[in-house]
């Protein structure tokens, strides 16, 4: 007990200096987290501080924020060559910067990423692993991280994990994710290892495969894409398992927009009461967001500053307007490639400007992600289309064509929506046609053979990592 | 005109401080389980009690006397203040809100400081100055107890830090006799550690740490196996606590059974707790954790908070 108040102690104190932080400290912290959680049965009252921070309060958050950007702007002025220049060319002074004068920086885009990777990596600080994005959206990113990030970025997940619950001693984590996303089946092994849990990273691997380890192998975390949960279903289906074949107690999809049909039919096919949606990437890690039950996407302000910018205007996002989450992680927190005002291109709608009402409501909060910026479908007169309503109409139609195959494209102020054929299957291409208006989508239906549909839209399940044990099998539209 | 006394016949002496240390033992020990099973303290958000506290606590305990023989008496009586305040309010706020608690440290901390100055000399002042003094120290002692336990202290931990205090008072009682240099120099000053009583011109006492270990002891046994092991500590408690304790001068034929002689308790009751301590755990099995205590007395252990999670997070794009 002793013991952990000094630690406490320790890690309040890092926070708020913004000095590195322990990660051995943080790590035995999880070991007292659990200590107390076997001995209680649950962490004491204060304990969401411990997750949360102590910046619920506008003013100190606001406080809080600027002495964090202006030490993160010092430290990449002084240790990142791209933002070395980047700064001096906008005329900005890291020391004085605040958010309101956020806005001289310009963003920092993809494509300045890709192209100079080397720029942006600072030179105090040794490199120890490369990550990249998978490039579903473009050319892949590659991301260099530093032995401190990849240790505290675990310990500080595990610790919010066991804190709130979400991992326990005994659990087994099963990562069907790509191999190549290092950082996230570094941190789930690391995190699990932490809390004493199992991980079992499998990869893409055939869904057959992933399905014996949902339910002979005794899962009962499972991390996916949304789009591999649709070939699970689907093959789950196929095989007659249900619910009662399986020991899940949490699914946790990321990475691509989960529709509320398909997060339905998993919960019902697994056995879960919902599907988490957090948001995360590569690029802006370890940031994340946490949707909440009302179904805003809460943003962490602890590790990093989260913008909504306006698409058009690069101004902050008006209520109700249409926005892309610029994002800059804090130092300490990002280490050896950090970036600053990063433009995700991933769009959300800004909340009405009235408090919120939900179980996060002290976190900022913006919608849902509606998808990437590049896909959105603007038609004269009428309001934008997001890949999200195409998707949650698309993946409704009664045939449950999962995960979505489509292309969709703006022609004379109509929705031009191609889609496999088995997309319709025994519905009609007029019932469809209906679907989707009631759906709000007025679209002009362009139907094509199942031997494209891999190539209307790809999605992060089409990445199969073959094995010799099973056969590579596709599963889905 | 104070009243003259003589001395008694030692046995009397001795069956007067067992009745003594047995009052103590009952009020401090019954306080602390009433307050263990009735009142919850808050805790902190994480930490529970583990072997190394045991190591602070005795490293600590070891460092005290030597600390209090340093500073003059009033830096001590200073010390004592805060650490008698910290322990009240802690333990007394979730009873009396913030102004009730503050008022009576107030009232309890006044009234001792002006016994200590104005009441000494008489036997009823002596009276008056120790019944005040017991309260101070009684409820103090039911506070620390719960602090402790409720905190996720184990019986493993009690047995262990009563072995070591047992090493502790024979080191410091009978080959360097701190303890009793300290509290013959400090015995008429405010928040002496000590509950007791004067009878004729013999003070019979037992001190704050004594009762601090009995009544973990005794509790402990409670929230670790449930009542008839708590039955059997109460026992051990009694026996070697009290009445060893109470009758070794007799039984030695100590010449000065006054508080001249500091007897060492813990270094009886000690070895004694830790073997009923392993007898427990041989016979009983594990102990109960607080959650699984607190289940069987038919609340409910508060589910670890869930909400929606970042989780380990997967990488987009």
């Amino acid at each position: 007990m002793f013991e952990t108040g000094v630690r406490q102690f320790r890690l309040a104190l890092g926070i708020a200096t913004g000095r590195r932080i322990d990660p051995r400290n943080v790590e035995r912290l999880v070991g007292d987290v659990l200590a107390t959680l076997a001995e209680f049965g649950a962490a004491g009252a204060d304990a969401a501080e411990l997750v949360e921070g102590p910046t619920a309060n506008p003013q100190d958050r606001l406080e809080f924020t600027n002495s964090s950007l202006r030490r993160t702007a010092k430290r990449l002025a002084a240790q990142s060559p791209f933002y070395a220049r980047h700064f001096s060319s906008a005329q900005i002074d890291p020391a004085k910067l605040d958010v309101a004068g956020l806005r001289a920086i310009p963003v920092t885009v993809k494509a300045d990423l890709t192209e100079r990777p080397g720029d942006f990596r600072c030179t105090d600080t040794p490199a120890y692993l490369a990550t990249r994005s998978t490039g579903t959206t473009g050319r892949p990113t590659e991301v260099w991280l530093s032995r401190y990030e990849m240790e505290l970025w675990p310990a500080l997940g595990a610790l919010a994990s066991v804190l709130r619950g979400e991992l326990r001693p005994g659990d087994v984590m099963q990562v069907n994710l790509s191999s190549r996303s290092t950082v996230a089946v570094h941190q789930a092994a690391n995190a699990c290892r932490l809390a004493g849990a199992g991980c079992r990273p499998l990869g893409i691997v055939a869904p057959e495969a992933a399905l014996d380890g949902l339910a002979d192998g005794g899962a009962t975390i499972l991390l996916t894409n949304p789009s591999y949960l649709a070939e699970l279903i689907t093959a789950a289906r196929r095989a007659g398992l249900g619910a009662s074949d399986f020991r899940l107690r949490r699914l946790v999809v990321g990475g691509e927009v989960l529709s509320a049909s398909l997060a339905r039919a998993a919960a019902r096919t697994f056995g879960v009461q919902l599907v988490e949606d957090p948001y995360s990437m590569t690029e802006i890690v370890p940031i994340s967001g946490r949707p909440c039950s009302q179904g805003h996407m809460h943003h962490d302000t602890n590790l990093g500053l989260t913008e909504l910018v306006d698409l058009d205007t690069g101004e902050p996002a008006a209520a109700g307007a249409l926005g892309t989450l610029v994002i800059t992680p804090y130092f300490p927190y990002r280490d050896c490639t950090p970036v600053f005002r990063y433009d995700t291109r991933d769009v959300a709608r800004c909340l009405p400007d009235t408090p919120l009402g939900c179980e996060l409501a002290s976190v900022p909060a913006t919608s849902l992600i509606l998808g990437k910026a590049d896909h959105l479908l603007r038609i004269p007169g009428r309001e934008v289309v997001t890949p999200r309503q195409l998707m949650e109409a698309i993946e409704a139609l009664p045939a449950e064509p999962w995960p979505a195959r489509y292309r969709a494209a703006a022609c004379d102020g109509r929705i031009r929506l191609t889609l496999p054929a088995s997309a319709i299957a025994g519905y009609g291409q007029a019932e469809a046609v209906r679907h989707f208006a009631a759906a709000g989508l007025d679209v002009d239906l362009d139907i094509v053979g199942d031997d494209q549909a891999v190539s209307l839209r790809h999605t992060r399940s089409d990445m199969h990592e073959t094995t010799f044990a099973s056969p590579h099998a596709l599963v889905g539209a | 005109m104070p009243v003259v006394t003589f001395p008694i016949p030692q046995w009397e002496e001795s069956l007067t401080l067992f009745c003594v240390i047995l009052t103590g033992l009952i009020v401090v020990c019954a306080g602390s389980l009433a307050y263990f099973r009735y009142v919850r303290m808050e805790r902190p958000p994480v930490g529970t009690f583990n072997t190394r506290d045991v190591v602070i606590l005795l490293i600590f305990i070891g460092i005290l006397p030597f600390v209090y023989g340093w500073l003059p008496d009033p830096f001590v009586t200073c010390v004592l203040a805060v650490t008698f305040a910290s322990a009240l309010y802690i333990g007394y706020r979730p009873l009396l809100g913030s102004v009730g608690i503050w008022l009576a440290i107030g009232l309890l901390f006044g009234l001792n400081i002006w016994s200590s100055h104005y009441v000494m000399g008489t036997i009823p002042g002596w009276q008056l100055w120790y019944t005040e003094q017991s309260i101070v120290v009684g409820l103090s002692a039911i506070a620390v107890c719960n602090l402790y336990l409720q905190g996720g202290m184990k019986l493993r931990h009690v047995a262990w830090l009563s072995l070591g205090l047992a090493a502790y008072d024979i080191l410091f009682a009978s080959y360097y006799p701190l303890t009793g240099r300290l509290i013959a120099r400090y015995i008429t000053h405010p928040l002496t550690p000590v509950m007791g009583m004067r009878f004729g011109e013999v003070d019979y006492a037992v001190g704050l740490g004594d009762l601090l270990v009995y009544s973990l002891f005794f509790v402990a046994a409670y929230k670790a196996y449930g009542a008839r092991a708590a039955r059997i500590a109460a026992v051990v408690i009694v026996v070697m606590g009290g009445f060893a304790t109470a009758f070794i001068p007799f039984l030695f034929n100590f010449t000065n059974a006054n508080l001249d002689i500091l007897i060492p308790a813990q270094s009886l009751f000690g070895p004694v707790a830790f073997v009923t301590y392993l007898w427990m755990k041989r016979h009983y099995g594990r102990e109960r954790t607080m959650a699984e205590y607190l289940a069987s007395q038919g609340g409910t252990a508060a589910a670890p908070q869930v909400e929606q999670a970042p989780a380990p997070q997967p990488a987009s794009i």
